[in-house]
């Protein structure tokens, strides 16, 4: 009996254990919570988080107008060239960009900084329309393609106190609008566009001829290019205009070429205007009481409301029953307003954003407001920009959605598809979109990522 | 059901003997109607013996709200119901500092973030660009022609939709509730799963630099059936289930024969 209950006894002694042994088996809820209660937290996004300002571009590349060197001459073996970028791609650049505006086939981006350089071109410079860009292989001569952004040298006379407000660019010419230095002008003057007087065979490549105007009314607020002409809105809110008129896009009542900016009268004679808008050879005018005027080029019933010529050269009042107008926008052969609702009307020729089976129309259409995104879920959505390329529209709404339109020439539109494009559509752009300049093959949206 | 009364059994003529009135022993044969035996209730049983019940679109374990069931025809009606692809709204509700392997709060934890420097105003610019692209992954699996005039039409009503089958798409999503680290979501999608709005909510998470999991989802509309037709379960007897079934009839059809 004794040997029994020492058998007992040693069975019943825990085992000896060695370091921490524990029992087996699922944890238990306690030991759960205590699990994660312990784990490290993580933090992603510190007190410093900003939201960055990114600039991106898609279209044709082969210009140089995307400012991405590799699309045209790739540096790495497995690189192949990239003729058309389909889809938006982030362009990176030193500073941020608060202007950019779309050429022929050139792009320039502006920042408003106090730094030296504030203005960089990229794309063709065949007529210097990016200034002259010293070649680095030769020092005598110039880049007629330029494939990455490179800085353009401006005649400031205080170059460390002067903001960059505002660029514009034409067919091969291009304007730059600053706050104290009045407007500079560089490219192609063979119709008076740079608004200095035109000297016979003169060549426009390889120069360095930057051409300044200060003489207006008042301080020039916004500078517009056409294809071949060029328009100066002062803040007094009047409009002057140089350049090729053979069209009436000139607005001074000839069809005649002029050199020097002049001031436009006709129906806009004393009338506050608030935008100018112009890409091809027909212009429009918004006053602050939201009316539209319209000068230039008729061919495509763009001012058909108001006359059957086919060329008007003098603005005149169109006289549209749509509401207060806020923005315009003008296209090579379209045309689009915003009104104060958000609304969007189009009229013209070409795609214009109400499917197929409308080619055009003299009378403005709105374009349904479902098409942005507004429904009985989302009511307070509204467009809050409207944008023209020569044959595109770009629209911005309040949420900062991109939806554009249009011809896809050569994939500008970004939608990643190659057809043309009957009724708005969105681009996904990673991130709220600001602002968007469209040209003609390409466009450059300055973003603001999340 | 099968306490409730039959229908009476039919009656047939048959020629019964009964005896003759004038007396004596002959029989005679008098047409009377009498019931069918066959018809009699202990000759039959009982009228149902097996029920034909169809469920509609899957709902999780993890999850609750309206689940649509047919019965008998009604089967048939939920093939069709299927095919007209409408979308279903559900309540989604999610805690934003914890990720979790499973995207659900129950599920093993695999991180803890901050999450103080999220505003509601950063989340709906996310679900913004979320209704963005999905609205687009609309247009192109609806296998509409975009270079049509009735494509134009169609994306203008919004009756654009994708008629076959067709990755998860959210057609609108917008936030009911925000209160640091909760925040409720109301979420109209078509051919999701359950787990697919729990990724969702997951990947919401990541992109305000922070995690998120979901605590609850919560199917509020399923095609033309709202909460309101839906029956607790205190109601799952068989009147409330008639009514229902009455009340639900003329909705179904209408939106049967508009799609189809």
């Amino acid at each position: 009996a004794m040997a029994g209950v020492l058998r007992a006894l040693r069975a019943a002694r825990p085992l000896h254990r060695r370091g921490l042994g524990r029992a087996a088996g699922p944890p238990s809820t306690r030991q759960l919570r205590e699990a994660e209660e312990a784990a490290p937290v993580f933090q992603y996004a510190g007190k410093a988080a900003r939201r960055k300002d990114r600039v991106f571009v898609w279209g044709f590349s082969y210009s140089g107008a995307l400012g991405v060197p590799s699309f045209v001459k790739p540096d790495a073996g497995w690189k192949k060239p990239r003729r058309i970028q389909t889809t938006p791609y982030r362009l990176e650049t030193e500073e941020k960009i608060s202007s950019a505006a779309c050429g022929y086939g050139f792009t320039l981006l502006a920042s408003n900084t106090t730094d030296i350089t504030k203005v960089w071109g990229m794309g063709l410079n065949k007529d210097s329309q990016l200034g002259f860009q010293r070649s680095r292989r030769d020092q005598t001569k110039g880049y007629e393609y330029v494939l990455e952004p490179s800085p353009i040298p401006l005649p400031l006379e205080k170059p460390q106190q002067t903001r960059v407000l505002q660029v514009s660019c034409g067919r091969a010419h291009s304007l730059v609008l600053t706050d104290s230095e009045g407007v500079f002008t560089m490219g192609n003057n063979s119709y008076g566009q740079c608004g200095r007087k035109v000297i016979e065979d003169e060549i426009y490549s390889e120069s360095h001829l930057i051409h300044q105007l200060k003489e207006f009314d008042s301080r020039v607020v916004q500078v517009v290019c056409g294809q071949d002409h060029s328009l100066f809105r002062t803040k007094k809110g009047s409009v002057y205009a140089c350049g090729w008129g053979a069209d009436g896009q000139t607005g001074l009542g000839h069809y005649n070429i002029t050199s020097v900016p002049t001031k436009l009268r006709g129906d806009i004679a004393g009338v506050n205007i608030i935008q100018v808008s112009s890409y091809g050879d027909c212009c429009l005018a918004v006053s602050d009481e939201g009316d539209v005027f319209g000068w230039g080029n008729s061919e495509y019933l763009q001012l058909a409301s108001v006359t059957e010529t086919t060329q008007v050269n003098v603005p005149r009042h169109l006289p549209f029953k749509i509401g207060k107008v806020k923005e315009a926008a003008c296209g090579g052969s379209g045309n689009a307003v915003l009104t104060e609702e958000g609304n969007i009307f189009v009229w013209g020729y070409g795609i214009l954003g109400k499917g197929p089976n409308l080619i055009e129309t003299a009378v403005p259409e709105m374009i349904p407001p479902s098409l942005f995104g507004w429904s009985d879920f989302n009511s307070d959505i509204c467009v809050a920009h409207i944008r023209c390329g020569l044959s595109q529209f770009a629209a911005l709404t309040n949420r900062g959605e991109l939806f554009v339109w249009g011809k896809n020439l050569r994939g500008c539109l970004g939608t990643g598809r190659m057809e043309d494009q009957y009724f708005p559509w969105r681009v996904t752009v990673p991130g709220e979109v600001v602002d968007v300049a469209c040209g003609v093959d390409h466009m450059v949206s300055l973003v603001k990522s999340f | 059901l099968n306490a409730a009364p039959r229908r009476a059994p039919r009656q047939q003529v048959r020629f019964l003997p009964t005896p003759a009135p004038s007396g004596g022993g002959a029989l005679e044969l008098v047409p009377t109607m009498v019931p069918v035996l066959a018809e009699h209730p202990l000759v039959q049983g009982p009228r149902f013996r097996r029920l034909k019940i169809g469920a509609g679109h899957r709902l999780d374990v993890k999850a609750s709200g309206v689940f649509v069931l047919g019965i008998g025809h009604g089967n048939k009606l939920l093939t069709d119901l299927y095919n007209c692809h409408l979308t279903k709204v559900y309540t989604v509700g999610g805690l934003f500092g914890k990720a979790t392997d499973d995207f659900s709060d129950t599920g093993k934890l695999i991180e803890k973030t901050t999450f103080d420097h999220i505003t509601r105003e950063k989340l709906e610019r996310i679900l913004a660009v979320i209704q963005g692209t999905n609205h687009k992954a609309l247009l192109m699996y609806s296998n509409v022609d975009m270079q049509t005039q009735e494509a134009y039409e169609l994306a203008v009503k919004g009756l654009i939709r994708p008629m076959d089958k067709s990755p998860p798409i959210i057609t609108a999503i917008r936030c009911l509730q925000f209160a640091l680290p909760e925040f409720q979501l109301e979420i109209h999608c078509l051919h999701e799963t359950q787990q697919y709005l729990r990724k969702i909510v997951h990947e919401i998470g990541l992109e305000l630099k922070s995690s998120a999991v979901c605590t609850q989802v919560r199917r509020t509309r399923d095609g033309v059936f709202t909460l309101d037709d839906a029956l607790p379960r205190t109601q799952w007897d068989l009147r409330s289930i008639q009514d229902a079934i009455r009340n639900c009839r003329l909705k179904v059809e209408t939106e049967i024969e508009k799609t189809l």
